[in-house]
């Protein structure tokens, strides 16, 4: 808590910090009205020449136009302005203290391994994300739960915002307790039958699940036990997932895909249109440091190449992907009472020819794109 | 697991269709006509029909049909082979190695019905397996009996769910294990690390699970499952290949029945008992099944068992029940039609042959009232042969499992 | 008849430099070739016309027509211009937009991934000769519904010294013949790539299975990297000084005939008298018991040629522009280097391929025209430590100091080519002219590759390689309905 205090006030006080060297030396006045050629919202629809009023780090008015109060600040933008992204499972800022394998099964959050200041933020902001989902690397039965933080002014949204729990090889080990399939599954059972902690407010459906997959048969494992013990949440890292959609939609489960990289296979982007079509919630990873974070528009790209609705595709990337990290009330749309975290882009976002101009955190300007 | 690549190359070199085990086979009320119908239930017809009802056998006569869009003709027809030891698993994620007993793990929790092993096993003709964790335990965990097609989940594709428990008996078990002495310690050094401390881990399991009949204190986890396999409730099945480690497998079985804290009426299958040829008398007195290894090439086979020609014909003719087995393997050399045709150089004749791969390990597995012949009511699980069956000269071309046509014969290759 | 050593330089340019005794190839000039066709069939394709008309027609970059008919026949474009007529059978097509199919420079597809990663070859090592015509077809045809219809492979692509690489048409349904564009189309070299750093693979047992274990431990040192330029500019002047000797050899040669004849004419002005020398001679040694030896004239011993070198051989052709150089080079130091030590070479084509860190040398190749050839990628932590220098915008910045910039999907993987439109549209989203970049598909790489007069652009004459679109090239919603490639319907939106 201390810790973040200082954080934020040291960016709020004097010259950004190394992971901001974007970041103007002055801060942005407390109300600021943008316009801008085109509002995109939440649920894909668009608003020509719209308006945002932003107060106190919230959006307090959208639409065609908006009250012009006394002494804010004007911002005209010749492009669209959206929310921030939302890119679910990354390990960035410190890849490593994410990763234990030596239990089974960690209690803690991911939260604590925080480092606001780290480069990956910056490179993740530079890219238009403004919310990530920090997991534990999947080398363990449960690694502890996720966190959802902010990728400027280092604020966290949530320590707690998912129970991770590992349903792929990566889980076992060929040296410690469990090796097998059958005994991680039993001793997972096991721990839900108990619902000591984390594992109770699983069970009882206040804590979402996250569950690291890899293989269909991971997937029907998971699936299997999520229905038994009554767990909502998400399924990550399956790229065939779609095949098998009907079980996942029975086990009121979502995916979360990739990301995807230039090249990827034609299967697993279809995997993702089949889920679309199931109706299920999903959204999509980012896995950075090791991705780039512009692969999130990526692998919508591909996606929209095989056919993916581009209303879906862009509530994948915002809105539906804050609901999945259960951030929803705070970010992912443009909406009054939502944290004003929005992106100036050159264009259509869902275009990969448009680009990050500006982007804003809680009302403050954090990033200006170097002028060409 | 990998044999089944090497399968899967060769059959696409040779522009084999792939069969349809993810539950797109087609399903009618297919009718086979043949020349040779092979039943295993005591009598073969020379020019009959098979017809399918549903998922089950609903007749075999004499006379030829040819009724429309679902008959299909053939040279031959057997019931789908049963493999009693096929080696299919998971690889080391089926096998819990932090214990060296875990009777209660079940190999299909770890089982995949996407991989690319099931469609080997169904282009050599065997419907049902018998599944086991590896045996890098000395009681691995519950076996099960499968289909080697139907639709993609495990669950639907199991005729009995724990039908053995497995294990091991010889040096496979104790492999990685090693003394403390000179090395970090991690949960490999400990017993066993020699053949008799491996029996001593059966021995051992067996004689708690009884004390904790009266106390429950020295219960442990999977202790129901060994008291099962004690009161012959539970087939045990174990891995003994050389002659020292099928003596230790039938005395143990003798002591679990002799011994009055026991008290056991134990149900022995022995697996892998390439050996078995040297002491049979041994078999004869114990009454357990034996499972015949794949005839390896050059007559030694893992464990540098030495395994004769005529080991079947010569349990055979000792009145030991005998089963053959593929490990897994489905290449045109080593599948299980294969092994039945070795065995036969090795003196077995055809019916004999013909119930080693049928309904001999179908009754040694406790499921001969669903597979292993072709007698109406049990599943309709056929193989379709474009001759003399377990002859080089001969190919599968057609397989139904449960009533669907998982290997088409009409389709051109 | 002698020529001054003075005018040896115009003796290096091709055609001159003949030799009778060493089996050396013929010269050939810089442009594709197909290999020779096999008896049954010709190079022609026998597919019946095919005329299109289009609402927009982009000729190159820059130049559009409108509502024009494109008409089609025997792999060629035979007319591009207004009401057309169809001749009798031809099938007509109508569609939105026509454009060049996209030329991929950097690619692995079609070519065995063994030919690509091979670290043994050397500048006359073909990469046609790893031209898989049946390699997986499903990739091929996504490659050509992303509108990617012909791309450059390359033998020994990461390694230090690669092969001659060559154009090859993607569509599977292509002969060989009209397959391959050109055999020949560049040498390509890697300059302090991590991927040559010290090593290899190991077999070693894990967990008792065998395990295939990198070796590569220890990332490429400082003195591996100089190793590697000087091997560049060394391949170089072998290759330069080969060519020097050959025409020595020339010289020597037609010097050595002049003597000869010259020797020939005195010897017979003293035919008599010399015969009577020798018969006393002989004489002489027979009574003096010794053996008989015939006068040696310095004039006897013929000049020998320069062994016969085909790696030197190539070397010297691509020293003197005969073939374009493509050396892949990444950081500023090496850049540097690369650029400095080809500055005597008034000839050579030098492309820099990758060139991360190409921004501090900028003015440099501006000014001496090297091309350079990106490959936007998306890297994240993990690549290897040469691509540090580089980002998303080097395309566009290079682009605005007036670099020649073409894009390509990096030589590694097969399926990335299928995805290079998409790599243009993050390029152009990160500062890279539209323009420039749909330049950088078509016309820009065929140049780059000597095969703009076949390729890159909807001309008379040229190869019928055309895209049917309903949109804009390059455009986020646009989708290919239709490719054709060397006369023939390759992709069809049903497909």
């Amino acid at each position: 808590m201390l810790f973040e205090f200082l954080c934020t006030s040291a960016l709020l006080a004097g010259p950004a910090g190394p992971g901001l060297s974007n970041a103007p030396s002055k801060s942005e006045p407390r109300t600021v009205v943008l316009r801008a050629d085109r509002l995109l919202l939440g649920d894909g629809t668009t608003i020509e020449q719209g308006a945002l009023l932003v107060e106190d780090g919230r959006i307090r008015a959208y639409g065609k136009d908006v009250d012009v109060p006394e002494g804010a600040g004007l911002v005209t933008h010749t492009g669209w302005i959206s929310a921030g992204l939302v890119a679910l499972h990354a390990y960035a800022g410190a890849p490593e203290e994410m990763r234990d394998s030596t239990r089974p099964v960690l209690d803690g959050s991911i939260a604590w391994a925080f480092d606001p200041a780290h480069p990956d933020f910056a490179d993740a902001l530079a890219a238009g994300i403004t919310t990530l989902v920090l997991t534990p690397q999947p080398s363990a039965l449960s690694g502890g739960s996720s966190a959802v933080v902010k990728t400027a002014r280092g604020r966290v949204l949530s320590r707690e915002a998912q129970l991770s729990l590992g349903f792929s090889a990566a889980a076992l080990s060929i040296n410690r307790y469990p090796t097998s399939f059958a005994s991680a599954v039993a001793e997972l059972d096991q721990r839900f039958v108990r619902g000591d902690g984390a594992f109770g407010r699983a069970k009882s459906g206040d804590l979402p699940v996250l569950i690291e997959a890899d293989s269909r048969e991971d997937v029907l494992r998971a699936t299997a036990f999520a229905k038994k013990h009554k767990l909502r949440g998400a399924i990550y890292g399956a790229n065939w997932i779609g095949e098998l959609a009907e079980q996942v939609g029975e086990a009121r489960l979502a995916a979360i895909f990739g990301p995807f990289d230039v090249g990827e296979e034609r299967r697993t982007v279809q995997s993702v249109l089949k889920v679309a079509k199931a109706g299920l919630p999903f959204g999509f990873g980012l896995d950075s440091p090791w991705k780039n974070p512009e692969s999130l528009r990526l692998s919508v790209a591909l996606c929209l190449r095989e056919g993916l609705d581009r209303k879906q595709a862009w509530r994948a990337l915002s809105s539906q992907a804050a609901e999945l990290a259960g951030v929803s009330e705070h970010v992912g749309r443009i909406d009054k009472g939502v944290d004003a975290d929005l992106v100036l882009w050159s264009g259509d976002p869902l275009d990969l020819k448009s680009r990050v101009e500006a982007v804003f955190v809680d009302g403050q300007r954090v990033y200006e794109a170097k002028k060409p | 697991m990998n044999l089944s690549f090497l399968a899967l190359l060769l059959a696409a070199a040779q522009n084999v269709q792939q069969p349809k085990t993810q539950g797109d086979a087609p399903r009618k009320n297919w009718v086979i006509s043949a020349e040779r119908i092979y039943t295993a239930a005591g009598r073969s017809l020379e020019h009959g029909t098979v017809a399918v009802q549903g998922s089950k056998i609903g007749m075999v006569s004499s006379g030829s049909e040819d009724s429309g869009p679902e008959s299909l003709a053939c040279y031959a027809v057997t019931p789908g082979l049963v493999d009693a030891s096929a080696r299919i698993s998971s690889g080391a994620a089926s096998v819990e190695q932090s214990r060296e007993e875990t009777p209660e793990l079940r190999v299909t929790d770890t089982l995949s019905p996407f991989d690319n092993a099931w469609d080997g096993q169904v282009a050599s003709g065997v419907t049902s397996v018998l599944a086991n964790a590896p045996d890098e335990n000395v009681i691995g965990g519950l076996g099960a009996v499968l289909k080697t097609a139907g639709p993609p989940s495990i669950a639907a594709r199991t005729v009995k769910a724990d039908a053995v428990l497995r294990g091991a008996i010889g040096s496979q078990p104790s492999r990685r294990n090693h003394a403390a002495f000179g090395r970090p310690t991690d949960f490999y050094s400990r017993r066993p690390t020699t053949r008799m401390g491996v029996e001593w881990e059966w021995r051992r399991s067996f004689y708690e699970a009884a004390a904790s009949r009266k106390e429950p204190a020295r219960s442990f986890k999977g202790c129901a499952q060994v008291l099962a396999a004690l009161e012959g409730k539970l087939t045990l099945n174990i891995q003994a290949w050389t002659t020292q480690d099928i003596r230790t497998a039938v005395f143990l079985k003798e002591e679990l029945e002799q011994e009055p804290q026991l008290g056991g009426k134990p149900r022995l299958v022995i697996d892998a008992a390439a050996e078995a040829w040297k002491e049979p008398q041994l078999l004869v007195r114990s009454h357990a099944a034996v499972v015949l290894p794949p005839f390896p090439e050059d007559g030694r086979t893992e464990e540098s068992a030495f395994m004769a020609w005529n080991s079947a014909a010569m349990l055979v003719e000792l009145g030991v029940p005998i089963a053959l087995s593929a490990h897994g393997n489905s290449s045109p050399a080593g599948n299980l039609g294969m092994q039945a045709g070795y065995a036969m150089q090795g003196g077995l004749d055809f019916d004999q042959a013909l119930a080693a791969v049928t309904i001999n390990p179908a009754r040694m597995l406790g499921a001969e009232d669903r597979i292993g012949s072709i007698e109406v009511g049990k599943d309709a699980d056929l193989v379709l042969w474009n001759g003399e069956p377990f002859q080089a000269t001969s190919r599968v071309i057609g397989v139904i499992v449960d009533g669907a046509l998982v290997l088409d014969p009409r389709t051109k290759d | 008849m002698w020529i001054p050593t003075g005018c040896l330089a115009l003796l290096l340019s091709p055609g001159l430099v003949r030799t009778q005794d060493p089996p050396e190839k013929p010269q050939e000039p810089a442009k594709q070739e197909t290999p020779a066709p096999a008896p049954a069939e010709t190079g022609k394709s026998s597919s019946p016309a095919i005329l299109i008309r289009a609402a927009r027609v982009v000729v190159r970059p820059g130049e559009v027509l409108e509502q024009v008919s494109i008409l089609v026949r025997d792999g060629k474009i035979i007319a591009v211009a207004k009401d057309l007529a169809a001749p009798k059978g031809a099938q007509v097509l109508e569609t939105e937009v026509v454009c060049a199919g996209f030329l991929d420079p950097w690619s692995a597809l079609c070519i065995d991934s063994g030919t690509a990663r091979d670290t043994g070859t050397t500048p006359a090592s073909r990469s046609i000769d790893g031209f898989d015509p049946w390699s997986p077809d499903s990739l091929r045809k996504e490659a050509l519904r992303a509108g990617v219809t012909s791309v450059r492979i390359q033998a020994g692509a990461t390694a230090r010294t690669g092969g001659k690489g060559s154009v090859i048409r993607v569509a599977p349904q292509l002969t060989p013949e009209e397959a391959v564009v050109s055999s020949e189309s560049c040498v390509s070299m890697n300059i302090g790539m991590s991927a040559n750093a010290g090593g290899g693979q190991t077999i070693e047992f894990v967990d008792g299975q065998p395990t295939a274990v990198d070796t590569r431990g220890r990332p490429m040192d400082v003195f591996d990297r100089i190793a590697d330029l000087d091997r560049v500019t060394s391949a170089l002047e072998g290759g330069r000084s080969y060519r020097y000797s050959l025409v020595e050899h020339k010289h020597e040669l037609e010097e050595w005939k002049k003597k000869i004849t010259e020797k020939d004419a005195e010897l017979e002005k003293d035919a008599k008298k010399a015969k009577k020398d020798r018969e006393k001679e002989e004489k002489d040694a027979k009574d003096k018991g010794k053996p008989f030896e015939e006068k040696k004239y310095k004039e006897d011993k013929k000049p020998q040629p320069p062994r016969y070198d085909e790696d030197s051989a190539v070397m010297g052709r691509v020293a003197d522009g005969e073939l374009p150089f493509f050396v892949q080079a990444h950081r500023a130091a090496e850049l540097r280097g690369l650029v400095e030590g080809t500055r005597g070479y008034d000839r050579l084509r030098l492309v820099i391929v990758g060139g991360s860190e190409a921004r501090g040398s900028v003015a440099e190749l501006a000014e001496r025209g090297i091309p350079v050839l990106v490959w936007p990628a998306l890297r994240g932590k993990g690549a290897g430590d040469e691509y540090d220098g580089g980002d998303l915008s080097l395309a566009g910045d290079l682009a605005r100091e007036g670099v020649t910039v073409l894009l390509g999907s990096g030589g590694t993987d097969p399926a990335a080519s299928r995805d290079l439109p998409l790599l243009a549209q993050i390029a152009i989203g990160h500062g890279l002219d539209r323009a420039k970049a749909f330049e950088a598909l078509t016309i820009g790489a065929a140049r780059l590759l000597d095969v703009s007069d076949r390729l890159g652009s909807v001309e008379r004459g040229k190869d019928a390689d055309l895209l049917l679109l309903d949109g804009d090239p390059l455009g986020a919603e646009t989708r290919v309905q239709r490719v054709i490639s060397a006369g023939r319907i390759v992709l069809n939106p049903e497909d």
